[in-house]
């Protein structure tokens, strides 16, 4: 869906990105993680033709984003960042309409539209008609990721769109982008320095440092044993091993023994992490998983982790 | 609306004593006893003063606005000192020697006027336009632009839209400049509110002087006031383009 080939970007004298090789395949949510500094918000803004290569070609869709105009490409790409920029002259649903406006969608498609993503985003209607100076940050966050999905587009770009908000409102808001990830299949490119949020959100990591990439794969890969240890210490902090389990789903650790009939349930979609919490806070070394035969031994479960 | 009322109300005060009657009462109790200026003739003199006034500052906004737009574009960003200084020297030059130096190249009348009033305008619209273009948040221009809207657009649909009351105090302040300016085109033959002024210097006649002051004073606060009503109506409606784009 967009791949970066040997892609290099200079700003003055200093080079922000340097020959970055990248495939985000359609339907991913990859996460691009690193240090200030790193290239990570350098590189999204490249996929709308926001920042120019010096050299490397970014397509998007198979086609060279140099190729094509940088307006009629921005607009078939959804974009949304920490600070919204909502147009504090226009009501919340005239900032929804902005791209299917310039678009020229006709009136009633529109209203639609804005009603629709005013539910997907759970906002109360009445809301449509009021200037962005009367939101709290949640609510400008959630027109402004209405305002990047108004047109429909099949990629969303968002440069730490909950950076700014509250912490329960930004868990809230990351519950919502998962959901709407799931309902809709859209390819999404998350820029984030939280690296809980890139692991919990991401199904593709991209690790930047000094504008190289230096880890890309899914979640649980890029903090197995082995991996670089640079990853390895800004995704898993002290406890990558720990970081790890809870990326590993319980299911695949499944022994063919049978649990013991006074063994603690687990939930269906668990994690090895959750499944190793409830042997510790049990004193017990095997479970039963939920609807499935077999048992989680706490020997296979630390094999797993390895 | 409500910031309008007062300098109405000083344009009104002040054009009761640009009348003769109201002159001659001040006269009188200052002891002038000197003719007053006919209403009638003051009156045709109100109207050109007022015609000269907007033939200077018309131009001047159009091209002020242009250029304060230009200068701030990235293509025009190189130009912006030029500009300011261009601006700083039309307003240093006092309007006089505008005049009088105009004068050979357009002859007596109203244009050497007009010339001098247009280049005294046009610093305070640059300046507002560029301040104001400058105030717009960064943020909300980062987001037109990511979403693709075109440069055009976001000139016409977010700029300009919240810029639009402060270039509306810069407009404001050269109207009140240009209209108290005018007064100064009698010398070149202008027939303005200047002129009972003038005449009243020659002919030592003070109550002359004062109601050419008045009525010019008069002027500059009406001119204030129909402009701060013409504000607060527009603060209640923003602007609105539906269109989409021509493909």
């Amino acid at each position: 869906m967009i791949a970066f080939d040997n892609v290099t970007v200079q700003f003055g004298g200093t080079q922000a990105l340097s020959g970055v090789s990248l495939e985000v395949r359609e339907g991913e949510l990859c996460a691009l993680v690193g240090p200030s500094g790193s290239g990570k918000t350098t590189l999204l803004r490249l996929v709308n033709r926001l920042v120019a290569p010096a050299s490397g070609t970014v397509r998007v869709r198979g086609e060279d984003v140099m190729r094509q105009d940088a307006p009629a490409l921005r607009r078939s790409i959804g974009y949304a960042m920490q600070s919204v920029g909502l147009f504090p002259h226009r009501t919340v649903a005239e900032n929804i309409a902005t791209v299917p406006r310039l678009l020229g969608w006709d009136r009633a498609r529109i209203a639609e539209r804005v009603h629709d993503l005013l539910r997907m985003l759970r906002l109360d209607a009445a809301m449509a008609d009021r200037l962005p100076r009367a939101l709290s940050g949640g609510q400008a966050q959630r027109v402004g990721l209405a305002r990047a999905l108004a047109a429909d587009p099949d990629i969303l770009l968002m440069d730490e769109p909950f950076g700014a908000v509250d912490p329960i409102t930004r868990r809230e808001l990351r519950a919502e982008l998962r959901r709407i990830h799931a309902e809709t299949g859209k390819t999404i490119v998350l820029v984030t320095h939280d690296p809980e949020e890139a692991l919990e959100l991401g199904t593709h990591i991209v690790v930047l440092r000094g504008g190289r990439i230096v880890a890309d794969g899914p979640p649980a890969a890029v903090v197995a044993p082995g991996a670089d240890a640079f990853t390895r210490e800004l995704l898993g902090g002290a406890q990558p091993g720990l970081r790890r389990l809870a990326l590993l789903p319980a299911a695949d650790a499944l022994d063919p023994a049978p649990a013991p009939d006074d063994a603690p349930v687990l939930p269906r979609d668990a994690s090895l992490a959750d499944a190793l919490s409830l042997m510790a806070e049990r004193g017990c070394d095997s479970l039963a998983l939920e609807g499935a035969s077999g048992s989680l031994r706490a020997g296979t479960l630390l094999r797993q982790a390895r | 609306m409500r910031r309008a009322w007062p300098p109405l109300l000083l344009a009104l005060l002040l054009a009761a004593l640009a009348a003769p009657q109201g002159a001659a009462l001040l006269g009188g109790a200052l002891g002038e006893a000197a003719a007053p200026f006919p209403a009638g003739r003051l009156a045709s003199l109100a109207l050109t003063h007022a015609g000269l006034s907007l033939a200077g500052v018309v131009p001047a906004a159009l091209l002020g606005i242009a250029l304060g737009i230009w200068v701030t574009r990235p293509r025009g960003r190189g130009m912006r000192p030029a500009a300011d200084a261009l601006a700083a020297a039309a307003q240093s030059v006092p309007p006089v020697v505008v005049v009088a130096l105009a004068v050979p190249a357009f002859g007596f009348g109203l244009w050497p006027t007009a010339l001098a009033l247009l280049l005294y305008a046009l610093m305070p619209v640059l300046r507002a336009t560029v301040a104001a273009l400058e105030a717009v948040p960064p943020d909300v221009r980062a987001a037109a632009e990511a979403i693709g809207v075109p440069p055009a657009r976001i000139l016409a649909e977010v700029e300009l839209p919240l810029a639009w009351p402060l270039v509306l105090d810069g407009l404001r302040v050269a109207l009140v400049l240009a209209v108290a300016t005018a007064a100064v085109g009698a010398l070149a033959g202008a027939a303005t509110l200047g002129t009972p002024i003038v005449l009243g210097l020659q002919n030592q006649n003070q109550v002359m002087v004062v109601q050419g002051a008045a009525a010019t004073a008069a002027l500059a606060f009406a001119a204030e006031g129909a402009l701060l009503a013409v504000a607060g109506r527009r603060q209640g409606s923003p602007a609105r383009l539906d269109a989409p784009l021509p493909n």
